[in-house]
C-alpha cells in the first residue's frame, strides 16, 4: 500500500537489538569501563582527536551502542601516548583497554 | 560543677555546638588551631542561596558562644585516658579533663596545585574558589585585572570525584558554589564571558535549581558538561582552555583571561592524627567513620566522642549547623542518662 | 704413577658418559639452531666478530669474568660473588688440572673422555714426587673451594636473607633434581677419592679423609660404589641439565660472543632471545630489583619467571607478565648475565596480533600547528643575545605529550631559554604527534616507525639544529630511533647545564638539599646521569637516595606497563619515595613529567622538575661569552 510517504530509516539505536557480546567479553577484560563518567577529559587532551574523532569515551559508548565501526574508525590513528590514562579521574587504564578493543576484534575476526 | 565538654575546632559546627551546649548549661572548651574563629565559613563572602553574608552568621555565631572557653593557636598535643574521663594535653600547656570530645574539625580545601595539568600556581590567571572568597572579601588579588576578565571559566570537580587525587567522593557543594560565584562575578562584571565546565551538577539543595536556572536565564552564563583537562598559555598570555563539550561530542577549545578552580573537600590530615590518639576510625573515603552513617551520624564508636560537620563528610552550612546541634541534644542526653 | 688397570675402563664411567655425551649433542644443535635463527645479517655480523681480535679478546675476557669468576655478582654481593665463582671456578679448575694430570702421566689415555674425571681411580701412585704432591693439592685445594661453595648454596636455600636476598626464586621440580644433583657431585667424589687416596695418592683433604675411612672401613672394595655414586651423579646432572636452570652455563658461553657481536633482540622467541632466556641462570636478583615486588603478588611477574614460562611455552603467562612490566629496565641493569627483561617483553608484545592497526597515513604534517609551512617567528628572545647563537641555528623545543600535562615543566623551560638568550621554537604549542616512544613500547614497531617518519619531517624542515626534549621518554626514542642528520638531540638537563657551563645562565646556591630521582628512561635507557647531578650542585646541596643512578627505582608511574592499574601502583610509588629519603632532601628533583605527577600525588614534600628549580634560582645574565654556543659542538 503507498500511503505516498515513505519513513525514513530512524537514527534511533534500538537497545533491544544491541549485540552486546563483544562489549561482554571486553567487559570481562577491563572491568573497569563501567567507571567511566563521561567527563570527556581522555577526548580533550587526545592528540588523535583531531585526525580521527578519537575519544576514549565515545569509544566505548559506541561498543555499548553497537556501534563497533565506529570506535574502529577512531581507533585508527590512537597513538597510545597515555595522556587519556593520566587524566581519566577514574583511574581507567585506558591505553590497555583500547589495546584490548583492538585485539577483541581480532578474536570476533576469526 | 558544670560538665566540661571539649570541642575540637572553632569553625561553624564547633561554634554552633558551643552555643547550645552553653543554654542547656554545660560548659563547652573550644580549642581552635588558627587564630581566628568561624574556620572556612569566615574566609567566605557570601553564602547560598540567600547571599547572606558570612560574616553575619559567622559573629552570630561566635556572640551566641561568647561564654564558652576558647583557645586560639592551640592545638591537642596528647590524651591520656582517665577510669572514666580524658586528661587532654593542649600545646599551650594547659590540661583538660573531661568525659566528652566533640569533633568538629572540619575540613582541608584540596591543594589545587596537586592538579598540574590545571597550572594553579604556575600560570598567573589562574585561582581557586577560595581565593576568589578573598578577592570578594578584600578586592585585592593581582591575577583579577581591574577592568574585569573578558572571558572566564570555573573549573568544576577539581580534586573531587577524581581517584588521581585520591579523592574520590563527591564535595557536594562546589557546584552551588561555582554558579553562586559565576552569578556574582557576572554582577560585577557584566560584560563578562562565563563559561562553567561541570561533569556532573548536582543541584540538590533548597533554592538550588532556581540558582542554575538564574544563572542560565539572567545572567547567561554558559555551562559545559565536560571536565577540563589542559590548560596552557598562548603567546599573548592568556590561558587555553581544552575539554570536551561531551553533550555535542566535540572538543572545545576556549581562550580566558581567568579561571577559577572549584576546590574540593578533602579530609583533614590533622583531624587524623588527633583521631589516632584517640584509636578513632577513619572511614574508606578518608573522613570520620561514625557508628552509624544513617542513624548515629553525629556519634562516634567510641563511648563519650561525639561529631559534628564535616569532618565526617563533605556537608553544607545548614546541614553543618543542623549536625551541631544535633550533637549537642546528643551529648545532652548522654549526660542526662548518666552513662 | 702407573695404571693400575691395562683396559683404562670400568663400567663405572657408563653413567657420566651417557650424561656427557647427550648434553654435547643437545648443545651442539640448540647452537647451531640459534645461529640458525639469527637473520642473515646478524649471523654475518656474528661469524665476522667470531674471527675479529677485538672481539674475541672481549670474548675470552667476557667468558672467564662472568661465566668463571662472576665478577658482577662480586660487584654486587661478596657472599653472592665467592659462592658461584667457588664453584664455577673451582669446577672448572678440577677438570684443567685433571686434564694436565692425564697429559704428564698417562698421555696415552688423553683421548679418552672419562680419563681425566675419574684419573684416581686408574692410577696408583708408585712413588711420592713433588711433582705428584703439587698437582694433588691443586686438586684438593679447588674441591676444597668448591665444597664451600656448595655448603654456601645450601645455607642459602634454607636462609636467602644472610645473602643480602629478600626473594629468592622456587625452583622447579627438575631444576631441585638438577639442584641435588649438582650438589652431590663433589662431595661424592670427595669420598671416592677419599677411598683411594692410599692408592692413587691425595693431599690434605682426600689423604686425611682416606685415613678416617680405613679406621672403619678398610677394604678397598668399598670404593667401587663411591665411584659408581659419583659417575651417577655426573651422568644425571648432565641428562637433566638441558631442562633446568643450569642451563645457563653453555647458554651463556653463547650469550656473550651474541652481545659482543653487537646482535640486537629481533624475534620473540628465536635467536638472541631465545639465547637469552636459556641464559638465564634463576639467581632471582631481578626479583628483589623489580620495583613490582613491593606488591607479592607480582613476585612471579619478574624476568626470571617470564624465562622460565618462556622456555614452557606457557602463552598466557606470557602475556600477562610481559604486559604488566613497567620497563624500568632495572632486571638488565642488574642482571649478572646480561638477560634484557625489558626488552625481551617488548619483544613479546611484538608478536601480538591486532585486528585494528593503526595507520597515520592521513595524517600530513600541514595539518600540525608547527610545520614547515606556518612557522611562526619565536615569541621571545632578546635581540642583542641572539648573537650567542653560531651558525644561525635554532632551538627546536619538542615538549611531549606528557610536559603538555604538567604545563609548569614547559613555562620554566621556555623561562629558562628567554634568560639564557636563546632563539628557540616551541615545536608542539598546540598539540602535536606523539614521540612513538609508548606506541614501541606497546610492541607496534609499524605504527611507532610511522610517527618516527612523520616528526622527522617535520623537524627536518624546522631549520634548527638543536632538538630539546623536557621528557626523558621522548629523549630516548629521538635518540634511538630517529635519524635527524645534522640536529643535536639532547634533554634538558643536558642543556641546562651547558647553559650554566657557558655562562649563559647564573644559578644562585643556597643551602637547600636536593635528592635527585634517576628517571628510568633517562637513567639506565640513555645514561644520562651526571649532568642533572651537576645542574643541582649549582643549586644547592646535592644528597643522594639510598638507591641512584643504575639502581635507581622507578616512580611506578611507567608507560611502560599495558595492564598495570591505577590502584595497583600506590605502594611502588610510596616505596620509590621511601627510597629518596635517605638524605632528608628538601625537594625531590626529577627530570621527567611522568615521574614528576606520579610522586606528587604521594609525597609529603615538594616534587619539582630540575627546569623549575632553576628557572627559580637563576639570575639573568646576559653578560655570558656571547660566543659559546650552548648547541653546537659536541
Amino acid at each position: 500500500m503507498d500511503f505516498g510517504f515513505k519513513i525514513s530509516p530512524s537514527s534511533a539505536v534500538n537497545l533491544d537489538n544491541v549485540d552486546l557480546t563483544l562489549y561482554n567479553r571486553l567487559l570481562e577484560a577491563e572491568p573497569d569501563i563501567c567507571k567511566c563518567i563521561a567527563c570527556g577529559s581522555c577526548t580533550a587532551s587526545c592528540p588523535a582527536n583531531r585526525f580521527s574523532g578519537m575519544s576514549v569515551r565515545k569509544a566505548i559508548l559506541n561498543l555499548q551502542r553497537g556501534k563497533e565501526k565506529e570506535t574502529a574508525r577512531m581507533l585508527s590513528n590512537c597513538m597510545l601516548c597515555g595522556k587519556c590514562t593520566m587524566v581519566c579521574p577514574r583511574g581507567i587504564n585506558t591505553r590497555h583497554l583500547i589495546l584490548s578493543i583492538c585485539k577483541l576484534y581480532k578474536e570476533e575476526a576469526k | 560543677m558544670k560538665e566540661n565538654i571539649l570541642i575540637i575546632g572553632g569553625g561553624i559546627a564547633g561554634l554552633e555546638a558551643a552555643g547550645q551546649l552553653l543554654k542547656l548549661g554545660y560548659n563547652p572548651i573550644i580549642v581552635e588551631k588558627s587564630d581566628h574563629l568561624g574556620g572556612h565559613v569566615a574566609d567566605w563572602n557570601r553564602l547560598f542561596p540567600d547571599m547572606s553574608p558570612a560574616e553575619d552568621l559567622v559573629s552570630r555565631l561566635i556572640a551566641a558562644s561568647s561564654e564558652a572557653n576558647i583557645f586560639l593557636n592551640t592545638e591537642i598535643s596528647f590524651v591520656n585516658r582517665l577510669k572514666d574521663s580524658w586528661n587532654i594535653m593542649l600545646s599551650n600547656g594547659i590540661s583538660i579533663i573531661t568525659r566528652i570530645l566533640l569533633f568538629a574539625t572540619g575540613f582541608t580545601l584540596f591543594d589545587a596545585s596537586k592538579k598540574e595539568e590545571y597550572g594553579y600556581g604556575v600560570y598567573n590567571q589562574v585561582m581557586t574558589n577560595s581565593d576568589l572568597e578573598h578577592w570578594f572579601n578584600t578586592g585585592q588579588d593581582e591575577r583579577i585585572p581591574e577592568e574585569g576578565p573578558a572571558a572566564m571559566g570555573f573549573v568544576h570537580c577539581v580534586g573531587s570525584r577524581d581517584e588521581k587525587a585520591r579523592n574520590p567522593q563527591c564535595s557536594k557543594v562546589c557546584c552551588i558554589t561555582a554558579v553562586k560565584q559565576a552569578i556574582e562575578m557576572k554582577q560585577k562584571f557584566p560584560e563578562a564571558m562565563i563559561y562553567c565546565f561541570y561533569m556532573d551538577l548536582r543541584m540538590f539543595g533548597k533554592k538550588y535549581e532556581d540558582f542554575y536556572i538564574s544563572a542560565q536565564k539572567d545572567y547567561g552564563i554558559r555551562f559545559i558538561r565536560g571536565r577540563v583537562s589542559e590548560v596552557s598559555e598562548n603567546i599573548e598570555g592568556k590561558l587555553v582552555v581544552k575539554a570536551e563539550d561531551t553533550l555535542s561530542g566535540k572538543p572545545v577549545k576556549v581562550t580566558l583571561d581567568l579561571l577559577v578552580l572549584m576546590s574540593g573537600i578533602v579530609c583533614n590530615q590533622q583531624t587524623c592524627k588527633t583521631a589516632g590518639l584517640l584509636s578513632l576510625p577513619i572511614d574508606s573515603d578518608g573522613f570520620l567513620k561514625s557508628r552509624d552513617n544513617i542513624a548515629d551520624i553525629t556519634e562516634a564508636p567510641r563511648e563519650g566522642i561525639f561529631y559534628a560537620g564535616t569532618c565526617t563528610g563533605p556537608k553544607t552550612v545548614p546541614e553543618t549547623l543542623a549536625e551541631a546541634r544535633s550533637a549537642a541534644l546528643e551529648i545532652h542526653n548522654y549526660i542526662l542518662n548518666g552513662m | 704413577m702407573r695404571e693400575r688397570f691395562l683396559t683404562g675402563y670400568n663400567d663405572f664411567v657408563l653413567p657420566f658418559m651417557i650424561g656427557m655425551i647427550f648434553i654435547l649433542s643437545y648443545c651442539a644443535i640448540s647452537l647451531v639452531r640459534i645461529i640458525m635463527q639469527l637473520p642473515k645479517e646478524d649471523r654475518k655480523k656474528f661469524f665476522i666478530s667470531l674471527v675479529t681480535p677485538k672481539t674475541i679478546a672481549k670474548n675470552i675476557r667476557d667468558i672467564f669474568c662472568d661465566c668463571l669468576f662472576h665478577v658482577k655478582l662480586w660487584k654486587r654481593n661478596k657472599l653472592l660473588g665467592y659462592m658461584h665463582s667457588s664453584i664455577a671456578f673451582g669446577w672448572f679448575m678440577l677438570i684443567v688440572i685433571g686434564h694436565i694430570e692425564v697429559l704428564f702421566y698417562v698421555p696415552h689415555r688423553a683421548k679418552l673422555f672419562y680419563f681425566p674425571i675419574f684419573f684416581r681411580y686408574f692410577v696408583a701412585e708408585t712413588e711420592s714426587t713433588m711433582k705428584g704432591a703439587f698437582f694433588f693439592f691443586l686438586m684438593d685445594f679447588f674441591l676444597l673451594m668448591v665444597l664451600s661453595g656448595i655448603a654456601l648454596a645450601m645455607i642459602k636455600r634454607l636462609q636467602s636473607r644472610l645473602f643480602g636476598m629478600r626473594r629468592t626464586t622456587n625452583p622447579s621440580f627438575l631444576d631441585l633434581i638438577g639442584l641435588y644433583s649438582l650438589w652431590a657431585i663433589f662431595p661424592l667424589r670427595l669420598i671416592a677419592e677419599g677411598f683411594t687416596a692410599d692408592i692413587s695418592g691425595g693431599s690434605f683433604l682426600t689423604k686425611s679423609l682416606n685415613h678416617v675411612l680405613n679406621s672403619f672401613l678398610s677394604d678397598h672394595t668399598n670404593m667401587l660404589p663411591a665411584w659408581w655414586a659419583y659417575s651417577c651423579a655426573l651422568g644425571v646432572f648432565f641428562i637433566v641439565l638441558p631442562f633446568t636452570r643450569y642451563m645457563h652455563i653453555p647458554a651463556e658461553m653463547l650469550l656473550i660472543p651474541l652481545r659482543n657481536a653487537g646482535i640486537k633482540i629481533r624475534h620473540a622467541r628465536k635467536g638472541l632471545a631465545k639465547a637469552q632466556v636459556y641464559a638465564c641462570p634463576s639467581c632471582g636478583l631481578c626479583i628483589d630489583a623489580c620495583p613490582m615486588g613491593v606488591m607479592k603478588t607480582h613476585i612471579k611477574d619478574t624476568t626470571v619467571y617470564l624465562n622460565r614460562q618462556i622456555r614452557r611455552n606457557n602463552e598466557a603467562r606470557i602475556e600477562e607478565i610481559s604486559d604488566k612490566c613497567l620497563l624500568c629496565g632495572k632486571c638488565t641493569a642488574v642482571c649478572p648475565v646480561g638477560v634484557e627483561g625489558d626488552k625481551l617483553r617488548i619483544a613479546q608484545r611484538s608478536i601480538r596480533r591486532y585486528a585494528i592497526n593503526q595507520d597515520y597515513s592521513n595524517i600530513s604534517a600541514q595539518m600540525l600547528p608547527i610545520s614547515p609551512g606556518n612557522i611562526s617567528p619565536a615569541a621571545v628572545s632578546a635581540p642583542e643575545s641572539a648573537a650567542t647563537v653560531k651558525n644561525g641555528g635554532k632551538v627546536l623545543y619538542y615538549a611531549g605529550c606528557m610536559t603538555a600535562l604538567t604545563p609548569v615543566i614547559r613555562k620554566s623551560m621556555e623561562s629558562i631559554l628567554t634568560k639564557a638568550g636563546v632563539d628557540y621554537e616551541l615545536m608542539d604549542k598546540d598539540g602535536g604527534l606523539c614521540c612513538g616512544r609508548p606506541m614501541m613500547m606497546a610492541g607496534r614497531f609499524d605504527q611507532a616507525r610511522q610517527m618516527v617518519e612523520k616528526n622527522t619531517e617535520i623537524i627536518m624542515n624546522s631549520g634548527a639544529d638543536t632538538l630539546l626534549l623536557t621528557c626523558p621518554i621522548c629523549y630516548r626514542i629521538f635518540k634511538e630511533k630517529y635519524d635527524l642528520k645534522g640536529i643535536e638531540i639532547i634533554h634538558h638537563t643536558q642543556y641546562i647545564d651547558r647553559l650554566i657551563r657557558s655562562g649563559m645562565l647564573r644559578v644562585d646556591k643556597d643551602t637547600t638539599r636536593y635528592v635527585f630521582h634517576d628517571p628510568c628512561e633517562l637513567g639506565r635507557g640513555c645514561g644520562v646521569y651526571e649532568e642533572p647531578r651537576e645542574v643541582l650542585s649549582c643549586a644547592g646541596e646535592l644528597v643522594e637516595a639510598t638507591k641512584n643512578r643504575k639502581e635507581s627505582i622507578c616512580c611506578g608511574g611507567s608507560l611502560g606497563s599495558l595492564s598495570l592499574g591505577f590502584d595497583k601502583r600506590k605502594s611502588m610509588t610510596e616505596n620509590a619515595l621511601a627510597n629518596l629519603m635517605a638524605g632528608a632532601p628538601d625537594i625531590i628533583v626529577t627530570a621527567c613529567p611522568l615521574c614528576r605527577s606520579t610522586f606528587n600525588r604521594y609525597a609529603d614534600r615538594p616534587v619539582e622538575d630540575i627546569a623549575e628549580i632553576i628557572d627559580r634560582k637563576c639570575v639573568t645574565s646576559a653578560a655570558g661569552p656571547a660566543s659559546l654556543n650552548p648547541g653546537g659542538s659536541n
